[in-house]
């Protein structure tokens, strides 16, 4: 049961660390652009998500929405990650940075291992270890990673939706045209 | 186009509406009264105080959408109607704020829910917040004028199933249900209005007092925020707002002064506090921001072996106030309880789960409903609500601690809503819950909401009514401003929108403000004419 098994492998990953989850969680954009890991400047087609975020999202959104039988179609990752970075340009500054510092926390090395349990690169991750990570932080003792699931699972469930393509599977007929 | 659009046909006749992003140079204006913020507050001062003969300028921080902009459009709607592209929630990010910024304000993406104050929630200011001269029978004609003005009657037309859950159910159990009153004219029954009604059918700020105060005159500037106030002596001597950028992210452009003899605060809770804490306004007393309430607001999703298609039709015609005030107004925390719209991308985030159980849950949308309990905080000494700061770069922050008083409240209103889903016909109901799961019986889903762990993020909360902050009452060691909505300190500063209930309302709050700043901007619109 994840329930019983993850707040110790939290706790010990973050003691691994030395640092408080807030901490961590908080530096870790800071560090990942310090570092060089992930650049700051958004990708090329996009206003706010970068390059290393792009990775990273390819491989949580099937995690995060299950095998909707849309991710057939060879660009629907790419529709739901635009819906998503536009939503996040009109978004606060505040926001904006925060959902940055989440994806870099998950493609720095040194935050990533701990606090997800997966040690090689998270774009690479299998299916398991995907649904692995997302229970420990849904279940962890530790506020700021509950906040971190929670934050993960409402923004690609927000704008994976919020495409059309989404939609017929879901049995949505798609809104009134007027 | 099928439906007029009233407000570009008002552009067209010559209304003096200026986006601050198209502004070249610094500007400097003047006018007899500047009004911040155009919702519910701003729009209904407005017109009261242009019909007065007074030169009115508001200043609005979102941009100007029109029915014909409103295409039924979630993704759009989100990032463009509502405060943060909707990603808007408390400091610890446990409560989402669904609050809206856009001409209009909330009015032109509320769900058109329209209550009197309740009596119980006016008689609690008058005894235990030093509000004076609000009692429900003065307010009643004006909460009248307002109800005649937006169009305001019990909704006429059989709700939808994904509403009809409430009477079904309360009517098995024997509990309480009523008719929400909505204010709308000639609605299509669309469902649609959370992301700007495309008909004009809702008589939102944007179709009525804000073009009655534009063809008086009135002059609008949107797209820019009000970053801070000046003062000489006890005067606000100028407010000084900057353009925002192309995507209203972030104040980025052209500096426009704003000066004239009164101003009106009617941005809303959160963002009012924000203003005057950012200006530094004098607050001997540190009320600015304290007391700021939400409605939060816990969920249950069931499912039934009929079709509800819950996206389409009034998103709220049936409430019930069965467990409104049954243990007194101060006691343990009541609720009203109705439903949301059930448009995919905003369900798909009340649904909880991830990975298959999210899209098994999803699959059986068009079979779902949705209750949602509006949980009334600010009437017992263990709801204090939240407080506002400001984070670094001055953008205002709501702190707002849960403790288990709160608690109590969501684990009775589970309780409340998934026994009025079965009593509906329900084969299965979940509490919006990170382990929510589907229980197909009263039994289990009573053991289930029995062992819910009841903590920040765990329990799924969200609110779409930001109340207080700027509190009204006699007392200055209190409040921020008198009963007529006159500030303490500042002379000629009134604060006129949802921002000053002591307490929340207990009911959607759009015609409480309606009423409330009628009656005060009238007042208002006599002392400077």
């Amino acid at each position: 049961m994840p329930d019983t098994n993850s707040p110790s492998l939290d706790r010990r990953s973050l003691l691994k660390l030395g640092l408080g989850a807030t901490m961590v969680l908080g530096t870790a954009g800071l560090t990942a652009s310090l570092s060089g890991c992930s650049s700051s400047a958004p990708a090329s087609h996009l206003a706010v998500l970068r390059d290393s975020d792009l990775p990273l999202l390819r491989a949580l959104y099937p995690a995060v929405i299950g095998p909707h039988p849309t991710f057939a179609e060879a660009d629907a990752i790419t529709l739901a990650t635009a819906q998503l970075d536009r939503s996040l340009q009109a978004a606060s500054p505040f926001v904006q940075d925060e959902v940055l510092n989440l994806l870099g926390m998950l493609s720095l090395p040194l935050t990533r291992g701990p606090l997800t349990g997966i040690w090689g690169n998270l774009a690479e991750a299998s299916p398991k270890q995907l649904e692995t990570f997302l229970l420990r932080w849904r279940d962890s003792r530790f506020e700021l990673l509950r906040k971190g699931h929670k934050a993960i699972t409402q923004l690609l469930q927000l704008s994976w939706y919020a495409t059309p393509q989404s939609w017929a599977a879901v049995g949505y007929p798609g809104p009134p045209q007027v | 186009m099928p439906v007029p659009d009233i407000f570009l046909q008002g552009l067209a006749r010559g209304w003096q509406v200026i986006d601050a992003r198209e502004l070249d140079s610094d500007r400097e204006l003047e006018a007899d009264v500047i009004i911040i913020g155009t919702g519910a507050g701003g729009g209904t001062s407005a017109e009261i105080l242009a019909n007065a003969g007074l030169r009115v300028l508001l200043v609005e921080e979102g941009s100007l959408k029109t029915s014909s902009d409103f295409k039924n459009d979630e993704a759009k709607a989100y990032a463009e109607l509502y405060q943060e592209a909707s990603a808007r929630a408390t400091a610890d990010a446990t409560i989402g704020i669904l609050q809206g910024r856009t001409v209009g304000g909330t009015t032109t993406v509320n769900w058109t829910s329209s209550f009197r104050t309740p009596d119980p929630t006016l008689a609690h200011w008058a005894s235990e917040h030093g509000v004076k001269g609000l009692d429900s029978a003065s307010m009643a004609p004006w909460f009248a004028r307002m109800e005649e003005r937006l169009g305001v009657a019990p909704w006429a037309v059989p709700p939808n199933a994904n509403n009809d859950v409430i009477r079904q159910g309360c009517e098995q159990l024997g509990y309480h249900w009523k008719v929400i009153p909505r204010n709308v004219r000639g609605c299509w029954n669309l469902g649609y209005c959370g992301t700007g009604c495309p008909t004009n059918a809702k008589q939102s700020m944007l179709v009525t007092t804000l073009p009655a105060a534009l063809d008086k005159g009135a002059v609008l500037v949107h797209s820019a925020r009000a970053e801070r106030l000046s003062f000489t002596g006890d005067r606000v001597s100028a407010v000084h707002c900057r353009a925002m950028d192309a995507h209203l992210s972030r104040p980025a452009g052209q500096r426009l002064t704003l000066r004239a003899p009164h101003i009106v605060l009617a941005g809303g809770g959160i963002n009012n506090p924000g203003l005057l804490l950012r200006s530094k306004a004098p607050d001997p007393h540190q009320r600015v921001g304290k007391r700021t309430f939400l409605h939060p607001v816990n969920l249950t999703l069931a499912q039934y072996e009929r079709d509800i298609h819950g996206y389409y039709g009034a998103p709220q015609s049936i409430y019930s106030d069965h467990f409104q005030w049954d243990q007194g107004t101060s006691g343990p925390m009541g609720y009203k309880l109705e439903v949301p719209p059930m448009q995919p991308s905003i369900t798909a985030t009340l649904m909880g789960g991830f990975g298959m159980q999210s899209l098994q849950r999803m699959a059986a949308l068009p079979q779902s409903n949705i209750l949602l309990a509006l949980l009334r905080d600010g009437f017992h000494e263990q709801s204090q609500g939240g407080s506002v700061s400001l984070r670094d770069n001055g953008d205002p922050v709501l702190d707002y601690p849960l403790n288990d008083y709160l608690w109590d409240g969501v684990r009775r209103a589970y309780l409340s809503m998934g026994e009025i889903q079965f009593a509906a016909g329900a084969k299965a109901v979940m509490p919006s819950h990170a382990h929510g799961r589907l229980s197909t019986s009263w039994a289990d889903f009573r053991q289930q909401i029995g062992e819910l762990s009841y903590r920040a993020h765990d329990v799924r909360l969200a609110s779409a009514h930001v109340m207080g902050g700027c509190a009204m009452g006699e007392d200055p060691q209190q409040a921020v401003v008198d009963s007529k909505g006159r500030h303490h300190q500042l002379e000629n500063l009134s604060i006129l929108d949802g921002s000053l209930f002591p307490t929340s309302i207990g009911a959607n709050p759009q015609l409480s403000i309606y009423g409330l700043v009628a009656r005060l901007a009238s007042q208002l619109a006599e002392e400077l004419t």
